[in-house]
């Protein structure tokens, strides 16, 4: 088969080079992560004596211990990650299924007023979250909403990005078998929850792990909405936990470990529904 | 409406800021008059508009560059994107602290550096590497992200052009900008906004690693306007700046609307 002038490797050696030079942008942004498991297994010392000056050791432990994690989370840090799953895991539910209702309606509703109110939402979530997080964390202390489970959840919970491609997916959803459901009897609930829903899957973990990722990776908004011990999420007492005055690296290497082996092993699971639903999103702007 | 608290804090942003945090009484523009005439709000502009000027660039040609080495067919080339893409599912404050370890003055770079007899750098402590090594940082999170769009936007080009173009005897360069980067329009318009858009509201880094400095060299606008609003205490001119920061992102989004509503029609 002869190659298409857009295409890098039309001979052999530079189709030799195009492999090459992917292989190592890969291993390039994998480093850091390799890094960072490697060493919440290492001890102190280890850690210490291998990185610098440089060592055949910076990345290979020499030791393997799994004391970093049983030190972390003897702490205080297993509680936030509980936390941190316990306010993902809601969001996620919860979310998908407010965002669905909120995308269903949209796309029965076909008045003028329901397409004013749906780009009234879109143009809403265009300002992105993180831009009116200090004023609405504001709100959120005047509503006794701070260092509670609800003001951390509540803002995760709605998300406009969700709401359109969920409509997006709902509107190729044949019309005549809502019709056919309803001559049937079945209510716009029904519906929703007998038709739409099950036709959904693939959309509806897309969306669900949008939410995961969204809220799982806040900062700044839990750093906001108060930080008492007993709400902390990860990623706050991870900072706290670098922040101290004895800083022990293999514990932060295996707190960032715990909290990052949740989403990548979740992104490698549901890698072709996130990408899909990305790809479809980018083209269609 | 869930939509509610999102209205309510653009509303509020714009009410609240002619009251003085004591007593609430109207002072008009006083406050964006104080803002503009504060050296240290020019500094952040600055520090933005640099980071900006310096991180979209960067992110987009990497982007693109990388969405055209990863669309080639290659042994593992499903396996080097999925590699590409992973750092986008580690949260911020964990790349963040990784990096911050990795920069520090005992850290692997300088390890590095000392083995290839390189002077030794101060990275993060240094006024004029620290913003730069956020830029890596921040490249290193999102880039394949970015590289995605392009890699779906590059299978969406038709093959009959690209056919047509290797009847016609066009090269790779030749292709790449009469065929490739044309289709590509869409797609791109979309990563630059939502490139500067993600890329305006850094925090986590400036938050966990510099707090600003050295020097104010890493004060972007979203640090300031927390550091201003509650480490400061002084949530009248915090506000001011969202509103700021607003007006920015509005102008951005629309002009995004412009320019792919104009393709439209």
């Amino acid at each position: 088969m002869s190659r298409l002038s857009n295409a890098i490797g039309t001979t052999r050696p530079r189709r030799v080079a195009v492999a090459i030079a992917g292989w190592i942008v890969a291993v390039a942004f994998m480093l850091p992560l390799a890094w960072m498991l490697f060493g919440s297994f290492r001890t102190e010392t280890d850690l210490f004596t291998s990185q610098y000056p440089l060592t055949p050791w910076i990345l290979l432990p020499r030791t393997f211990t799994l004391s970093n994690y049983t030190d972390l989370l003897g702490g205080g840090f297993s509680l936030s990650v509980w936390n941190s799953i316990f306010v993902t895991a809601i969001t996620v539910v919860v979310g998908v299924v407010v965002n669905a209702m909120a995308a269903f309606a949209f796309t029965l509703s076909r008045g003028r007023g329901a397409t004013l109110l749906f780009g009234f939402v879109v143009l809403c979530f265009l300002i992105p979250f993180d831009a009116l997080a200090v004023p609405l964390a504001d709100l959120f202390k005047d509503w006794n909403l701070w260092n509670s489970y609800a003001g951390l959840i509540l803002p995760g919970i709605a998300n406009g990005f969700v709401i359109f491609a969920l409509r997006q997916f709902f509107l190729g959803i044949p019309g005549e078998l809502s019709e056919a459901a309803r001559i049937d009897g079945l209510s716009s609930w029904g519906i929703f929850w007998r038709i739409y829903l099950p036709l959904s899957k693939p959309a509806l973990i897309a969306a669900g792990f949008t939410l995961f990722l969204f809220q799982w990776g806040a900062y700044l908004w839990p750093l906001l909405i108060g930080t008492a011990p007993d709400k902390m999420l990860g990623p706050i007492a991870l900072a706290t936990l670098s922040s101290q005055t004895q800083v022990h690296w293999g514990e932060i290497f295996a707190g960032a470990v715990l909290l990052t082996i949740v989403p990548m092993v979740l992104l490698l699971f549901f890698q072709r529904h996130f990408t899909g639903s990305l790809s479809t999103s980018g083209s269609k702007g | 409406m869930r939509v509610l608290p999102s209205i309510q804090a653009v509303g509020d942003s714009f009410f609240r800021k002619p009251i003085t945090a004591t007593s609430e009484h109207f002072v008009g523009l006083q406050n964006y008059v104080t803002l503009f005439t504060d050296p240290r709000f020019i500094g952040v502009l600055g520090v933005t508009g640099l980071f900006l000027v310096i991180i979209i660039p960067v992110q987009v040609v990497a982007a693109v560059g990388l969405g055209l080495l990863l669309n080639e067919a290659f042994p593992g080339a499903s396996g080097a994107r999925v590699f590409v893409y992973l750092p986008v599912a580690a949260p911020g404050a964990v790349a963040a602290i990784i990096w911050g370890i990795a920069f520090q003055q005992q850290g692997p770079f300088n390890a590095v550096l000392g083995a290839l007899h390189l002077p030794q750098q101060p990275f993060l402590s240094s006024p004029d590497q620290a913003l730069l090594c956020i830029v890596v940082l921040m490249s290193w999170i999102g880039v394949g992200y970015w590289t995605l769009f392009v890699i779906a936007g590059l299978q969406d080009v038709p093959v009959q052009q690209y056919e047509a173009a290797t009847l016609d005897g066009a090269g790779w360069w030749r292709t790449l900008f009469s065929v490739t980067l044309p289709n590509l329009r869409r797609p791109l318009v979309f990563v630059i906004v939502a490139n500067t858009v993600a890329n305006v509201l850094a925090f986590v880094p400036i938050s966990i690693l510099t707090r600003g400095g050295p020097a104010g060299s890493t004060r972007l606008i979203m640090y300031d306007i927390y550091d201003r609003t509650f480490t400061l205490g002084n949530p009248n001119l915090g506000l001011a700046e969202v509103v700021v920061l607003l007006i920015f992102l509005i102008a951005v989004t629309s002009l995004q609307f412009r320019l792919l509503g104009r393709e439209d029609s």
